[in-house]
C-alpha cells in the first residue's frame, strides 16, 4: 500500500474545505427540490404538486400580502402559551412529586391514565369545554408536553446525588435552601431534556388543534387554501411552519449546549 | 499450519495531512508456532495496534504480516482474538456464544454441541450455559469469552490485555488457567498486557515496545520451570532476575518520553 | 420525538389503592356535581351516562368497528413504516452513500410537523383508508428510521470484529450481528411511533371523517351528544393503556437480555 499522499483532501484550506463540505453535504437536498421542480407539471399536474419555484412564490407572496402574518402570530402565540404553562406546571408537579408523597399519590394515577393517551384524542373534549378557538389550541398543546417534562423533572429530582445533598448540608445549607441551590441546578439537565422532547409534540399538537378546531392559525391557513384549491399557498404554509419547527427544534439545542457547558 | 508469525518492516499510519499519525514503525519480530509471547510497553505504544493488524482488524500501511508464510489478508479463523472488554454477544447465551464460530464453520449441531461443552466445563462454566452476559463478572465473561475463542480452534490466540480490569486474585486464577491450556491445546499466544509480572509469568519471550512510534526495543528470553505451582516460580531467582530486566528496559522508555 | 418510555416511579393503578384514590374521588365527584345540575350535560354528562352509552356504543358493535378501523390504520401505516424506516435507518449507518443522501433529508424531515401534510395526503389520495395509512406511514417513518440509524451506528466495534474473525461474512453479519445488536433501539423506535401512529389516524378521521375513533369522537361534539365523546375517550385511553403495556411485555419477552 503507498504511504506517500502528497495531496490529500485535508490539504485545502481550511475555510473553503468547510464550504465544499457543506455543499457537498448538502446535494442530496439539492436534488430532491430539483427532481420535484422536473417532476411538477410533466409526470403529475402542476395542481397536485406544485413546482418548488411556484410554492417560493407563494411564500413571498405570503409575507407580501401580509395574509400569512396574523396567522402566524395566533399559532406562535399559541404554542408558546402552551408551552410555557406545560415547562411551569410541569417542572412544579414533577419536583414536587419527588418531594411530596402526598402530591405524587394525588397525581400518579392522573398522569399514568393520560401517558399512553395520544394527546390530540382530547382535541374534541377541549372544543366541547372551550370552544373553538385559542384556548382549545392551547390546552391541548400544553397537555401534549407536559407529560415528558414531568417525567423528566421527576426523574431528576428523585435521583439526585445523594452526595451532593450532602455535602451541601455538611457545608451548612439549609433545608429550604437546598432545594433552590441543590435540587433545582442538579434537574436543570433533564428539565431540558424534556422540553427538548415535548417541542416537536407542541407543533403536531398545535396544528392539530388548528385542523380541528379553530378559524385561525397555520393549520387552518393550511386546511383552508387546500380547499380553496390555492395549492401552492397551503405548501407555501407548511414550509413555513417546518422552518418554524426545525428553527424551534435546533435553536433550543444551541441553548441548551450554552446553557449547559458545566455538564 | 503450525501457527507461525512473521512481521517484517511493519509500519501503521492513523490519519492523513497534518492529522497523520505513525503508530508503529519498522517493526520485524517473528513468532514460532506453539510459542508464548507478551508484548509490553508504556500506554500510547501500538501494542493493541500490532494485535489488531495481526488480527487483520486494521489495514497495513507498509512491510508485511504474514501467518504460516502467508500474507495476512483481514480477518480468519485461523486467528482468535481475546478482547478487553469481551465483546460477548449479549443477545446470545453463555452456550449460545460458544457456539457461534462451530455455527459459522458449518459443525453439525450434535458435535458442536459438545465441543461448546467441553469448553464451558473447561473454563469452570458449568451450569452457567442458559445466563445472558450481563448475568456474570468480569472474570466470567472473560472465561466465556475465551471458551468462544478457544471452541473454533483458531491456531493463534490473540489477547489484548484480557484481565486487565480484573482484580488481582482471580487475575492470577486465570493466568494459570491460561497456562493450562497454552500446554494442552498447543496455541501460539501472543499475549499484550502492560503487567511486567504477568508478561514474565506467562510468556517464553517477552517484547517490549517503545512509543511515538512504536517499535521493537528488547526482547527478553523467559526460560522458567513452569512444572511448580505458583508460589514457587514467583519466588523463585530466575523469575525475579527476568521481572527486573523486563521492568528496566521498560522504565527506560517511560522514563525517555518524560525527559525528551 | 424522543419520547422517553419510562414509567411514571411504580406503575400504580393496580398496585396500591392509596395512588388510585384521587381518580376515586374525582369519579365520585364527577357524578355528584352532574346529578345535582351544577354543570351544563353538554359540557360534562353523568358519569353513568357515559358508561351507559360506552356499553350501547360497545353492545351495538358501532365503537368495536371505529376501533377496528382505527387500528388497522394505524398498524397497517405503522407496518410499512417500520420495515422503510429500519431498511434505511440502518442503510444510512453502514453505507456512505446512503448516509450521504439521506442524512440532510432526515435532518430536515425529522421536525417537519407531519400533521400539517394531512390536507395535503387528502389532496393527492383521497380521504379513504389508502390515504390514512400512507399518512400514518409517513409520518412514523422519521422516529422509526433515526432509532435504527443511531443504534445501527452505535453497534460495538468489536463485536462485528469478534463475528468477523469467527467467520461470519459481510452478507450474514446483518442477520447475525447488526440486527440483534440494534435491536433494542430499534424498538424504542417502534415504542415511539407507536403513539405518534394513533395520533396522526384520529386527526385525519377528525379532519376527514371515513369512520374509526377519531370520527366517532368528533361526532358526538358535532351532534351534541357529549356522552359519546367521552365515551370513545374512555376506550381511547383503554387502548392507549393496553397498547403501552403490550410494548413494554414485548420488550421484557423479546429483549429480556438487555
Amino acid at each position: 500500500m503507498a504511504t506517500n499522499e502528497l495531496w490529500t483532501p485535508e490539504r485545502i484550506p481550511d475555510p473553503f474545505a468547510g464550504v465544499a463540505k457543506l455543499l457537498f453535504d448538502w446535494i442530496p437536498l439539492l436534488l430532491l427540490v430539483l427532481g420535484w421542480e422536473v417532476v411538477s407539471g410533466r409526470a403529475v399536474s402542476e395542481s397536485v404538486l406544485p413546482p418548488p419555484t411556484a410554492v417560493a412564490a407563494a411564500t413571498v407572496d405570503l409575507f407580501a400580502t401580509g395574509e400569512v402574518v396574523p396567522h402566524l402570530a395566533v399559532s406562535l402565540l399559541r404554542v408558546g402559551v402552551g408551552l410555557s404553562l406545560s415547562i411551569v406546571v410541569g417542572v412544579l408537579l414533577g419536583i414536587g412529586m419527588s418531594q411530596s408523597e402526598a402530591v405524587e399519590n394525588f397525581f400518579d394515577v392522573f398522569l399514568s391514565l393520560i401517558y399512553p393517551l395520544p394527546k390530540t384524542a382530547l382535541v374534541p373534549l377541549a372544543l366541547l369545554w372551550l370552544g373553538i378557538g385559542t384556548k382549545t389550541a392551547v390546552l391541548i398543546v400544553f397537555l401534549a408536553c407536559l407529560l415528558p417534562i414531568v417525567m423528566n423533572a421527576n426523574n431528576a429530582a428523585e435521583n439526585v446525588d445523594r452526595n451532593l445533598i450532602r455535602s451541601a448540608r455538611m457545608m451548612g445549607t439549609s433545608d429550604r435552601r437546598l432545594f433552590w441551590k441543590v435540587v433545582i441546578p442538579a434537574t436543570i439537565p433533564e428539565i431540558l431534556t424534556g422540553i427538548r422532547q415535548a417541542i416537536p409534540f407542541a407543533f403536531i399538537s398545535l396544528i392539530s388543534a388548528e385542523l380541528i378546531a379553530s378559524e385561525q392559525g397555520m393549520g387552518r391557513l393550511i386546511r383552508d387554501a387546500g380547499s380553496l384549491g390555492r395549492y401552492p399557498a397551503m405548501f407555501a404554509t407548511i414550509v413555513i411552519i417546518s422552518a418554524v419547527a426545525y428553527t424551534a427544534v435546533y435553536g433550543f439545542e444551541q441553548v441548551r449546549e450554552r446553557v449547559l457547558v458545566w455538564t | 499450519m503450525d501457527g507461525s508469525i512473521g512481521i517484517s518492516n511493519l509500519e501503521k499510519v492513523y490519519g492523513e495531512g497534518t492529522e497523520r499519525t505513525k503508530a508503529i514503525d519498522d517493526l520485524s519480530f517473528d513468532i514460532d508456532g506453539g510459542e508464548f509471547v507478551s508484548v509490553v510497553g508504556p500506554s500510547g505504544c501500538g501494542k493493541s495496534t500490532l494485535l489488531y493488524i495481526i488480527a487483520g482488524f486494521l489495514d497495513i500501511t507498509d512491510g508485511t504480516v504474514s501467518v504460516d508464510g502467508t500474507p495476512i489478508d483481514g480477518p480468519g479463523t485461523d486467528r482468535g482474538v481475546v478482547f478487553q472488554d469481551y465483546a460477548l454477544f449479549p443477545w446470545r447465551t453463555v452456550k449460545e456464544n460458544v457456539l457461534y464460530g462451530l455455527e459459522e464453520a458449518g459443525v453439525p449441531d450434535e458435535e458442536a454441541d459438545a465441543t461448546a461443552q467441553r469448553f464451558i466445563d473447561m473454563m469452570d462454566l458449568s451450569g452457567f450455559e442458559n445466563k445472558y452476559p450481563k448475568e456474570l463478572s468480569g472474570g466470567m465473561k472473560q472465561r466465556v469469552a475465551l471458551a468462544r475463542t478457544l471452541a473454533y480452534d483458531p491456531k493463534i490466540l490473540l489477547m489484548d490485555e484480557p484481565f486487565g480490569a480484573l482484580d488481582q486474585p482471580l487475575r492470577e486464577t486465570l493466568q494459570d488457567q491460561l497456562i493450562d491450556i497454552w500446554g494442552d491445546l498447543d496455541k501460539t499466544v501472543v499475549f499484550i498486557t502492560h503487567d511486567v509480572e504477568e508478561a514474565v509469568y506467562l510468556s517464553e519471550r517477552v517484547m517490549i515496545m517503545t512509543r511515538h512510534p512504536g517499535t521493537k526495543k528488547t526482547v527478553t528470553e523467559v526460560d522458567l520451570d513452569r512444572s511448580g505451582p505458583r508460589e514457587d516460580i514467583v519466588t523463585s531467582d530466575e523469575f525475579t532476575r527476568k521481572k527486573n530486566e523486563v521492568w528496566r528496559s521498560l522504565r527506560e522508555e517511560t522514563k525517555s518520553e518524560v525527559q525528551p | 420525538m424522543d419520547v422517553d418510555v419510562r414509567s411514571l416511579g411504580a406503575s400504580s393503578i393496580v398496585d396500591s389503592l392509596k395512588s388510585i384514590y384521587s381518580l376515586v374521588l374525582l369519579l365520585v365527584l364527577w357524578e355528584a356535581v352532574t346529578r345535582m345540575g351544577l354543570i351544563y350535560p353538554y359540557f360534562l354528562p353523568q358519569l353513568s351516562v357515559v358508561i351507559h352509552e360506552f356499553v350501547v356504543l360497545v353492545s351495538t358493535g358501532q365503537m368495536i368497528h371505529a376501533a377496528y378501523l382505527t387500528l388497522m390504520r394505524a398498524f397497517v401505516g405503522l407496518a410499512g413504516a417500520a420495515v422503510a424506516g429500519v431498511a434505511v435507518g440502518i442503510l444510512c449507518a453502514r453505507n456512505a452513500l446512503f448516509e450521504w443522501f439521506f442524512d440532510p433529508l432526515i435532518k430536515i424531515g425529522y421536525p417537519v410537523p407531519v400533521i400539517s401534510l394531512v390536507p395535503v395526503f387528502m389532496l393527492w389520495f383521497g380521504i379513504g383508508d389508502v390515504s390514512k395509512i400512507i399518512m400514518v406511514a409517513v409520518g412514523t417513518f422519521w422516529p422509526i428510521a433515526v432509532n435504527a440509524r443511531d443504534a445501527t451506528r452505535q453497534v460495538e466495534q468489536n463485536l462485528i470484529r469478534s463475528a468477523r474473525m469467527m467467520g461470519t461474512g459481510d452478507r450474514r453479519l446483518l442477520w447475525r450481528v447488526i440486527l440483534p445488536a440494534a435491536s433494542p433501539g430499534i424498538f424504542t423506535g417502534l415504542q415511539i411511533a407507536t403513539p405518534i401512529a394513533l395520533i396522526i389516524t384520529f386527526v385525519f378521521e377528525m379532519v376527514a371523517g371515513g369512520g374509526g375513533l377519531g370520527a366517532l369522537e368528533i361526532a358526538g361534539v358535532r351532534g351534541f351528544n357529549s356522552a359519546q365523546t367521552y365515551a370513545v375517550i374512555f376506550a381511547i385511553i383503554a387502548i392507549g393503556l393496553v397498547l403501552d403495556r403490550l410494548l413494554r411485555a414485548a420488550r421484557t419477552r423479546l429483549l429480556d437480555w438487555t
